[in-house]
């Protein structure tokens, strides 16, 4: 993580801060923040007006209309409340695939979402997965907790096969408040990818998906007689790659991308993918708020 | 098919084991490369996708085999040089015999030489012939006589070699699995050509006026004098006028306008007694003449002197007698007690006296009895022998004849590297002579001319003035043909007349050369010289225009539908399956 760290030097730092995450939908919150709530309190923003009824804090009649309407009219005002995000960074072996590798560049997009979140004063749960949950760091909140957060990405263990859905699964059984689902992964997952989106869908978390895949995979460089070993569960397959079983393989992984693609449009996804070479700085500055993620 | 390289079952060998071990190593490839990739995932559905085309697989993997197995094929059958005769067209066993007497060197009307065209003629007859035909290539002088090889270049090299020469021609020996012979020839020289032999002639007439004859002799008549006796024929269909010159040393010159009717000839003695010592040559000049070679001819006058002649003898009144009236010999006659060593003088006549040493020049000797160490040991007496045998052709027993010469008593002694003139029945050495290399020459009489009647033979006189000829004048050229030079000298160094040294090996007790020309070379051995006169003067060489020649053999031989050996075609054809095979597996078609 010392390399994530490096990489978070004070300018894009300072660039951070003016971003936020978006969510589509509003989420209850547990402490006051700055985003807008389902809930009507005491935030700054005028909300609404509604007839006052015995209890109301009388502090928020609009004595104005009472004078002209003889009316007592409470006035609402929008609570602004901190949003749960949650950050599913996939940390199996799968992905240390790559120059650089995509576990890395997950890191350096999970931190970077950290520090919005934080500097949003939201509520920021970090998990890491693969064939289980392999860590967790409890919600954080406040720009100043940002470096639990790199200390947490830095020491989790990499490792294991994908198995999103069983993670997943025994992530949100626990009693977990609805929030923004952020999913950093590249979704090899033998299980299929639908299997552990369906769970967060089934959790009523509104949810995006950033897709890492790496040059490697999306262009391999292979030709001849090879053993192709599978990083996750060390399967191996005696393969003569031809031109054309490259191109085979090549729309394949188109075919892949679209599916997982083609999923999120049908639930409303958000959905960003890219590769470990592509610039992350111009990721999350540009990428991002291009796709609604972050403004 | 047959195989030049291998017989067949070595062939089929090859071919098996090439087989056998391309589709063992096919099927022992090396170790594939291990590569982790993220997740064999799509990997797999890739592959199993391409299952359903398994058949196409299996396909495709035969014809990688079958590629390889070819190509492995036609390398190693190309190394055994396979023969098919109805492609090829091969198999055939040439013997090409070349003419190379000096007559092929006749122009032709193009211009060219009767060789020439002989030459192009047998490169056309290679060129044309099929690629696994052997060639021999021989002449007829025996000079060249390359083995049987279908290496084209090899055999054009050989032919290249040739180049016409007088030797004696002679047909070479055909081998017993020639399956052809052809002769390319003019037809002058006749030349038998095995049965069979198929000819091909380069003859076309031509004009030639050529001098058959060139030689030096002395007048029998004057003392000292020389003639040139010359020869010129016209071999030509019709009458030419040629210029016909003599040159000696100096401005000396004969010069004589020559008509010669077809086939005249014309001989005459010139008398050279004016002119001096040295080279002579003879020229004709004339229009039109196709064959220069026999228009020059050199000889060799020698250089007219008296021989100064040290006599030392106790008294002997034939001999002294002989030597004062021989208007050759310039002799001084002194007493045994006289003698003292005197290179100044030509030769020594040692009658009944032997110095210790030898004598600084060239000596006669005669007696029966004598002891000393450059002379061979004497080992008794040989009592009244006859004179049995003589060397007639040596210069020194030249016109002389021995019979009934008496003899008292001789010495007996042993010839051991010497050359014995005269000899007894029984092989007992009556005349000796030592021609050693770096000494001087020696006459050796085993007994006393006053215990002989031979100065009383009218051979003793020339006897005499033969052996003094021999010790010390210039003797005349000797006369040979263009070509390979034989000159009787043990490793002599042989010069043009420009001085020029000639290249020259040994051969026995002789040196050859090689003079492809007319000339006067000389031949120089420690203090002697000889003089050889190349001159073609030969009737049969000049006569270009009688040829038994006929021309009965095609033009070329037959080829088969290729042009070089098969291995050739085969390599190219497995060099294009390579270039496939690199193409479709950088393709994927193949594996």
């Amino acid at each position: 993580m010392a390399t994530t760290v490096s990489l978070f030097n004070d300018e894009f730092l300072k660039k951070l801060e003016y971003l936020s995450i978006l969510s589509k939908r509003l989420f209850a919150g547990q402490f006051r923040a700055e985003r807008r709530a389902k809930r009507r309190g005491t935030g700054l923003e005028f909300a609404d007006y509604r007839q006052y009824v015995a209890g109301d804090d009388f502090r928020h009649l609009d004595w104005k209309a009472y004078l002209r309407l003889n009316r007592l009219i409470l006035r609402l005002f929008e609570e602004e409340e901190d949003l749960p995000i949650y950050l599913f960074v996939d940390v199996s072996q799968s992905m240390t695939y790559g120059d650089p590798s995509k576990v890395d560049y997950a890191r350096r997009v999970a931190a970077a979402l950290c520090y919005i979140g934080l500097s949003n004063l939201d509520r920021v749960h970090v998990v890491a997965y693969a064939d289980k949950i392999r860590g967790e760091l409890a919600p954080q909140r406040g720009k100043g907790r940002i470096f639990r957060v790199f200390k947490f990405l830095e020491e989790v263990s990499v490792g294991g096969e994908t198995n999103a859905k069983e993670s997943f699964k025994f992530y949100c059984t626990e009693t977990r408040r609805r929030g923004l689902a952020v999913v950093v992964s590249d979704f090899f997952d033998t299980a299929g990818f639908q299997s552990g989106l369906d769970i967060l869908r089934h959790f009523k978390h509104d949810m995006f998906i950033l897709h890492i895949a790496s040059h490697e995979e999306v262009d391999p460089a292979l030709k001849g007689e090879l053993v192709l070993v599978d990083s996750e569960n060390n399967v191996s397959r005696e393969v003569t790659v031809t031109p054309s079983l490259l191109a085979s393989y090549k729309a394949e992984y188109t075919r892949f991308c679209t599916e997982i693609e083609e999923y999120c449009s049908k639930y409303q996804l958000g959905y960003i993918r890219t590769v470990t070479d592509f610039p992350f700085e111009e990721l999350v500055l540009k990428v991002f708020r291009q796709g609604r993620f972050l403004k | 098919m047959s195989f030049l390289a291998v017989t067949g079952f070595q062939a089929a060998l090859l071919a098996l084991i090439t087989a056998g071990v391309i589709v063992a190593l096919y099927f022992l490839k090396l170790r594939h490369r291990r590569v982790m990739v993220a997740s064999s995932l799509l990997w797999g559905r890739v592959l199993d996708e391409q299952q359903s085309h398994s058949l196409w697989e299996k396909l495709r993997r035969m014809i990688s085999i079958l590629l390889a197995v070819v190509i492995g094929l036609l390398i190693a059958l190309a190394v055994a040089r396979p023969e098919v005769h109805w492609l090829t067209g091969g198999g055939e066993h040439t013997l090409l015999v070349l003419d190379t007497s000096p007559s092929m060197l006749a122009r032709t009307s193009d211009g060219q030489t009767r060789w020439e065209h002989a030459v192009d003629s047998a490169i056309r007859l290679v060129n044309a012939s099929a690629p696994s035909s052997e060639f021999r290539v021989a002449d007829t002088a025996g000079r060249v006589d390359a083995a049987s090889t279908s290496d084209r270049r090899e055999v054009r090299e050989a032919i290249q070699r040739m180049k016409p020469t007088a030797a004696v021609a002679r047909f070479p020996d055909v081998d017993p699995d020639t399956t052809q012979v052809r002769f390319i020839t003019d037809g002058v020289v006749p030349l038998p050509p095995p049965r069979g032999t198929q000819r091909v002639s380069v003859f076309q007439e031509a004009e030639n006026v050529g001098i058959t004859a060139f030689e030096i002799r002395t007048t029998p008549s004057a003392d000292l004098a020389y003639e040139a006796y010359l020869e010129v024929h016209n071999y030509g269909k019709s009458a030419k006028s040629t210029t016909l010159t003599i040159t000696g040393v100096g401005s000396r010159r004969i010069d004589r306008e020559l008509n010669l009717k077809a086939g005249e000839d014309f001989s005459q003695p010139f008398d050279l007694s004016k002119f001096e010592g040295g080279p002579i040559r003879a020229t004709l000049q004339s229009s039109g003449d196709a064959l220069p070679i026999d228009n020059l001819a050199y000889a060799y006058l020698p250089v007219k002197q008296k021989t100064r002649t040290l006599v030392v003898t106790t008294g002997n009144s034939y001999l002294e007698t002989l030597l004062q009236l021989d208007s050759l010999v310039e002799p001084t006659i002194i007493k045994p007690a006289q003698y003292r060593p005197d290179p100044t003088f030509d030769a020594y006549i040692l009658d009944g006296f032997v110095p210790a040493d030898a004598p600084p020049r060239p000596s006669l000797l005669m007696g029966s009895e004598f002891n000393a160490g450059w002379l061979p040991k004497q080992t008794g007496t040989i009592p009244g022998p006859r004179f049995e045998a003589w060397a007639e052709e040596h210069p020194v027993m030249r016109y002389v004849s021995l019979h009934d010469v008496l003899v008292d008593k001789a010495a007996r002694v042993a010839a051991d590297r010497l050359t014995v003139l005269a000899e007894t029945k029984d092989k007992s050495p009556l005349i000796l002579a030592s021609d050693e290399p770096g000494k001087p020459r020696w006459i050796l009489l085993t007994f006393a001319l006053q215990g002989s009647d031979f100065p009383l033979h009218t051979g003793f006189p020339l006897f005499v003035d033969n052996a003094l000829a021999w010790l010390s004048r210039e003797p005349l050229a000797l006369r040979r043909q263009p070509g390979l030079v034989s000159v009787p000298m043990e490793q002599a160094e042989i010069k043009t007349l420009d001085g020029a040294v000639v290249e020259s090996h040994r051969d026995g007790n002789a040196t050859v050369f090689d003079a492809p020309e007319p000339g006067l070379y000389s031949a120089t051995h420690d203090t002697f010289k000889q003089y050889v006169a190349v001159n073609l003067s030969s009737s049969q060489y000049s006569n270009i225009n009688k040829t038994v020649s006929q021309k009965d053999a095609p033009a070329s031989l037959a080829a088969g539908w290729f042009q070089q050996e098969l291995w050739v075609y085969m390599l190219i054809a497995a060099a294009l399956l390579i270039a496939a095979e690199w193409f479709t597996y950088h393709r994927g078609i193949t594996l």
